[in-house]
Formats: structure tokens, sequence, C-alpha cells
């Protein structure tokens, strides 16, 4: 089964069914009754897929190409057109907001990529209280973007935030974190990279447990330093789960909205907008429809594209990974 | 069956052609709901559902309570049932838009900002309502407040209540350092230096400076202090800039490198600035009326030390006092079922008995003129109330549906020159071409 098939819920239980089917030989017969029955089993979801993802996005990719006005009997597209389209790609506003989007996924996921590791690998090598750590350390991936963003709105506070009176010890002017550019963009990175560090962690450490421990000997026994053996033996090892771990860090980086929404509503004057706060001012703040619609179905085809990059890059990591997991299934 | 290019290209074709099929659905002629119908009040019994957030009385009820039991009173068969609003204006203004514009027939009345009925207008998402009042009926209101009302020459919302901007000062301090109560900003940023040298306070004055609709209000209102505007009458041509644009953005930038103005206040909203003032750190607050309650409220660390004054003006302006035009009024839904009743709910608040009440339980300054300018209201204990009358209202241009880009332009640059990123001529200048592209709708 490939990584780049599964697509969606229901095309992944789809492909499972084939794929079943196959490993089996079934005779002909038997196999388009099996597959009759799965689309039987999964038509309800497919339906809800349907109605709540597809028609939504179709939508919105085809209001993006009109001019659309709300009238007292629904919305009315007045003209079909580019302009949202011209209008964006000619706007400063959106090309702050891409640059960014993509300097911001960049930096949050790179950083999140090494602390994760760093303590997915302290935390294997831990005897004791490994699961409480474990616990500990989800904290912060469990809480809530809304209410984390709240709080760390306080404590960035200019009048009262701990961080203000934190450097308020050594400068004599301590920084406004939230009222100018570089360090609202840093306080909302390092709010974001304290928060998902754990999911990349965890992630990392179900890859590293699974490296098995003759590897490790075999590396000392031929002379290996930590660092040595870290570099040939783990880290080759780990490079199917950091693909998935970047994967999802990159398309939850790239849709960011919770925080800047929450923390800095996209300021000091346009610093920290990005392309989902953008679109979410367009449609909800300027009831600009069309304009909106553009502006997500760009960023869509925009991660889409990034992702597709990705996967081809990485494919033989991705099925790796997944080609193990179906081991481990084949073995349990 | 896998999943192949074809069987993904035919779900999209599907979709697509649906999602066609459903923009289209909505592409007959746009009329506005017959309120011939409504102009005769409530047909029978109808149970009304109304938008609207908690309103605190000085007794500390509920304010929307009292009112529905007035009602009640005149219209025993209708009854109303309240739905929270959300707190925050612009995630209010996110659920209602999208419900209405899907032709939600619920929230059958809804408080909307004063700064909404030009958009929500342009949007089919409000009633137009001279068809159901009587012609003289807007005189009885402030005419900046039914201007805002507007849009094309037809009123979209009942007026409510009235928030205005007012200056608040710390009166010990001021007696303290023997300092007179500004009448000018240049006295105010004098008397800040001075209770500043003296340790009486960190800083000067604090206002609304995050970049966000409440910005907008402090520029509109510091342009009007210098003579100017950010539109013309007509809404369509940029005012915003030249001297007055100039002196106003200057000496905030000048307030600000000083000092008076604290660089912190580039995040204030409402709530920060007035934490800021009752903190006891400052010594002037540019705030809305309302915060008087906040200030005055027993636990208030400055409550019996804070005085309130109109806004000052500029040295040699024209006018001191100005002071924006805020507020909330009431939406009728046009796909309200019962828009008889509607109409009868929103206007009854609107109207003497209700403001009257509203006047006399609670701190909100009632919206009808001859209330507000009554002897009873200049007694007033409270003082925002005592001086609602001399306040000279400065609308936002709101009557362009474009009304939120317009904003998003100034309070983006104006920020910038609070934090001191920008020259104030560079923000004007920026501030003005983006005004022009969101009025001839090439921005985003």
């Amino acid at each position: 089964m490939s990584f780049r098939g599964t697509t969606g819920a229901a095309a992944g239980a789809t492909a499972a069914a084939g794929a079943v089917a196959r490993g089996r030989r079934a005779p002909r017969g038997l196999r388009e009754r099996r597959a009759r029955t799965g689309w039987r089993y999964t038509a309800p979801a497919l339906i809800v897929v349907g109605a709540v993802t597809v028609f939504p996005v179709v939508y919105s990719i085809v209001i993006s190409f009109a001019r659309v006005r709300p009238t007292y009997d629904g919305l009315r597209v007045e003209e079909w057109t580019l302009a949202n389209y011209t209008t964006m790609f000619a706007s400063q506003a959106w090309l702050d907001a891409l640059v960014f989007t993509v300097g911001y996924t960049l930096v949050t996921v790179a950083v999140e990529l090494v602390l994760g590791i760093a303590v997915a690998v302290l935390l294997e090598r831990l005897e004791v209280a490994r699961g409480w750590l474990l616990a500990l350390l989800l904290i912060p991936w469990s809480l809530i973007t809304v209410v984390s963003a709240q709080l760390w709105g306080y404590l960035y506070n200019a009048t009262y935030g701990a961080v203000t009176w934190f450097f308020g010890l050594f400068l004599s002017e301590p920084p406004v974190i939230l009222g100018t550019p570089a360090p609202a963009i840093t306080g909302m990175a390092v709010a974001d990279i304290w928060k998902t560090t754990p999911f990349v962690a965890v992630i990392v450490l179900a890859g590293l447990v699974r490296v098995p421990r003759e590897r490790y000997e075999a590396a000392e026994v031929d002379g290996a330093g930590a660092w040595t053996a870290f570099r040939h033996v783990v880290l080759p090892a780990l490079r199917p789960v950091i693909a998935v771990a970047v994967l999802f860090r990159v398309l939850q980086a790239f849709g960011i909205f919770d925080l800047p929404f929450v923390l800095t509503q996209g300021g000091p004057g346009t610093a920290t907008q990005s392309l989902a706060v953008l679109g979410h001012k367009s449609l909800f703040q300027d009831l600009d429809f069309g304009m909106g619609a553009a502006v997500s179905s760009a960023t869509g085809v925009l991660v889409l594209g990034c992702c597709l990059l990705f996967l081809r890059l990485f494919r033989s990591q991705v099925d790796e990974n997944a080609e193990g997991g179906r081991n481990a299934e084949g073995a349990a | 069956m896998a999943l192949t290019r074809r069987s993904l290209l035919t779900t999209a074709a599907g979709a697509a052609g649906t999602a066609l099929a459903a923009t289209a659905c909505g592409a007959g002629p746009g009329g506005a709901p017959d309120l011939e119908a409504a102009a005769h009040g409530p047909a029978g019994p109808a149970t009304l559902r109304w938008w609207s957030f908690a309103m605190a009385t000085h007794e500390g009820g509920d304010l929307r309570t009292d009112l529905i039991r007035a009602f009640r009173e005149l219209h025993p068969d209708i009854e109303v049932e309240i739905v929270n609003a959300p707190a925050v204006t612009d995630i209010s203004r996110t659920v209602l838009s999208t419900a209405l514009v899907s032709g939600a027939a619920t929230p059958d009345v809804y408080m909307g900002d004063v700064a909404w009925p030009g958009q929500f207008a342009y949007n089919a998402l409000a009633t137009p309502l001279s068809p159901v009042v009587p012609g003289d009926y807007w005189r009885a209101y402030p005419e900046e407040v039914i201007t805002a009302l507007s849009w094309e020459g037809d009123v979209y919302a009942f007026p409510f209540f009235g928030d205005q901007a007012f200056l608040f000062y710390r009166a010990d301090l001021l007696e303290r350092h023997r300092i007179e109560v500004p009448r000018t900003w240049e006295e105010v940023a004098e008397a800040a230096a001075r209770v500043r040298r003296a340790g009486g306070a960190e800083t000067g004055l604090v206002l609304q400076g995050a970049a966000y609709e409440g910005l907008t209000a402090n520029v509109a209102e510091f342009v009007a202090d210098a003579g100017g505007g950010i539109l013309d009458a007509d809404g369509t041509e940029v005012t915003f800039g030249g001297r007055a644009g100039e002196r106003a953005l200057g000496w905030l930038a000048g307030a600000a490198e000083s000092g008076v103005l604290p660089r912190a206040a580039a995040t204030f909203r409402e709530q920060e600035a007035t934490d800021a003032f009752t903190g006891g750190g400052a010594l002037f607050l540019r705030n809305w009326s309302y915060v008087w309650g906040v200030v005055d409220a027993p636990d208030s660390p400055v409550r019996g030390r804070v005085g309130v004054a109109v806004r000052p003006g500029f040295e040699g302006g024209p006018a001191r006092g100005h002071g924006c035009l805020g507020g909330w009024c009431n939406f009728v839904n046009p796909h309200g079922r019962n828009l008889g009743a509607a109409v009868a709910f929103a206007r009854f608040c609107a109207e003497e008995e209700a403001q009257a009440l509203m006047m006399r339980t609670s701190a909100y300054l009632p919206a009808l003129t001859s209330l507000r300018e009554s002897a009873e209201a200049r007694a007033s204990r409270t003082p925002t109330l005592a001086l609602a009358g001399e306040v000279r209202l400065v609308p936002r241009p709101t009557q362009t549906p474009r009304y939120p880009q317009v904003s998003k332009a100034i309070y983006t640059r104006v920020n910038t020159v609070l934090n001191g990123r920008t020259a104030p001529g560079d923000a004007l200048a920026a501030a003005r071409s983006e005004i022009a592209d969101a009025l001839a709708g090439r921005s985003l």
C-alpha cells in the first residue's frame, strides 16, 4: 500500500480493502462481492466526508473565481472573473503573509525537530519515570491552542507579564514583546515550539524504541563514539518517522490561525499575519467571500504542492515507515 | 476498487457541478423582505430570539431582562428569549454574518455595533427600516447616529445605546501637582512630563493602540481634533492626510517617543488600557463611557480618585470635546419569521420607556436626544452621562461597505507609528494609498 494513495479516510479504507483482496488472490466473483460490501460499509462515511469536506473545498474554489455578493435570496455571482487572484497576487498584504507563513513554518518546524529528537533520545535513555515525564511533556500538546495562546499573552503582557518583568531585570527598557515585530514573531514562535515539540518527541520516541539494540552494540564494538553512533546508526533509522513528523508539522504550521488570532491578532502592524489570518479577515471581517475563497484556495494549493514535493523527496522513507508498520502488525 | 486518478477527477467534477448549481440557486433577483405587514405591528403570538450581550444594571442585575419584562407588559403574547452573543465584536460579526448569509431565520433581532450598518446593508444582512416607521421618526436621535445607521438613504438599525470616548484623569495626582484638567493635547503632554518627573506616575496617557478597530476610533478623534477627516461626506474620496493628519499622527509619534504614551500602548485594547490606568501607572486614559463603571467600581484601586472630562483638542485647533461615535443598535433579521414582532421589539428598545429605564438603572448612555440632553442626565451622578450632551460626536466613515478595509489600512499603519517603526508622514502616505485601493475594491 502506497502512502500516496491514502489521501482521505475513505480512500484509505477502500485501498485497504483492495489490498486485502489482492493479498489473498480470491476468485474474481468473490473479489467483486467483497468490493461491493466494502463500498456499502464505507458509503455513510463517504457521504459525510463528501458533504463536510469535498463539497466545501470545491465550492470555495468555484467562488474564488467569482465576484460574489450576498442578497436577500442567498449568494449571487455577479461576475465570473480572475480579479480575486490578480488583486491578491498584486497585493503587498498577501506577499507579506506568504513570506511570514513560509519563514515561520521553516523556522518553527526546524527547531521543533531538533528539540523533539533531543527530548526523545533523552527519554529513551531514561530508566525510571519515563512514563511520568512523557505524561508531563504531553501537557502543552494537550492544551487547546486558544487557551495556551491566552496564557502566553499574559506572560508577554507589556504591563504585568512575567517575561517583560524578566527582561526588565537586565534592560533599562524591556521590549514591548507583542508590540514590536521581531520580538512578537519570536514570542509567537516560542509559544508554538513549546506546544508542539512534545508531538515531535513522541513520534520520534516511537521510532527510537524500534531501533534494534544490536545496532548500537555493533557500533560500540566498532569503536564508534556516542555522536558517531547517533549520526550513522540512529538518525538513518529515524528518517521515516522524522519524515512523517515533518509532514504533519508543515501541514499544521502552514495553516496556523488560532495562535496569532488570539495572541497578536496579526499585529503589530501586519507582522504576524499568516495566510490563514488574512483569509479569515477577508472572509469574515470584510465579508468579501470571493477574495477570502481565493486566499484559502491559493494557500491550499501551496500546501498541497509542498506536501507532494516532500513526499516525492522522502518517498522511500515514508514507504519504509508504512511497510515497517504493516510488518509489525503482521508479526503481532 | 482502488483510488485512481480517474475516480478522483470524477469526484471533483461531480462536486464542482453541485457547487456551481448551489451558487446558481441563489442567482435570482435580490428583493428586500416584505415589510408591509411588519409595519402594522406583531401579527399574533410569537417567540423572538434576541442576540445580545449582558448589560449590567447599578443593582447588579441584567438590563435585558428588565427591558423584556417592560416590553411584555405591552405585548403579552410575544416572548423574547435571550441568545448570548460572544463578548468580542469581531467574533459576534463572524457568527452572525455566516448565519444570516445562509438565510437563518434566527436570531430575529440582533445587537450590533454602530460600525456595521453600511456593510450589513450592502450584504443584505439587515432589514431596511424606513417602511415601518413614520418619516420623522429618526429626528429623535442625534444626526450622527442616524448617519452611521444609514446606507444609501435608508436606516438599517434601531439605535440602542451610545458609547462615547472621554478623557479619564487621576484627579488626586493633578491636584497634588497643582495642575488644571488639560484642555489641549499639548497640556496633556506637559502635565504628563511634570507628574512623571516628580515620580507621581509611570506614564502619561494610555489609549487603544493595538492593530484593531479601536485604534481607528482613536485616530478618527485625533484627526477631528486637528480639523480633518478620513473620507469625504460621500465616502468616496480619501481626506485622511494633509495638515490635520500630520498634526494628529505627529502628536502621537512625539508622545510615544517622549514616553507620554508608553510603547506598550501599541498592544493595548480597551481592557489593557483600563488595567494600566486602574493599576495606578497612568495619569490619563482615553476610553469609552462604560469604563466609568470599571474605574469607579467598589474593587477599583483608583476609586474616588478619578475625574472625567471631554477629550482635549489641539492648541489653536477647531474645537475640543471630540469623541468617537460608538455604541450598539438593534438590527432586524430580514429572514425572520415574525418580522412584525421583531420590529416592535427593536423599536421598543429605542424609544422613551426603554431608554429612560436604561438611563435610570444602568451606566449605558441613552440614544434618544431628549434624554441625552435632559436636566436629569446633566444632574446624573454618572459623569459620563452628565457630560454626554457636550461631546462632539465623530462618526467613522462606516457608510462605505468597504469600511473594514478602510479601517484596516488606518490601524495597521498607525500602529507602526506608535511602536516607533514608521515616521508619521510615511504611515499617512501608505494608509492613504491603501484606503484608495480599498474604496476601488482593489484591496485585500
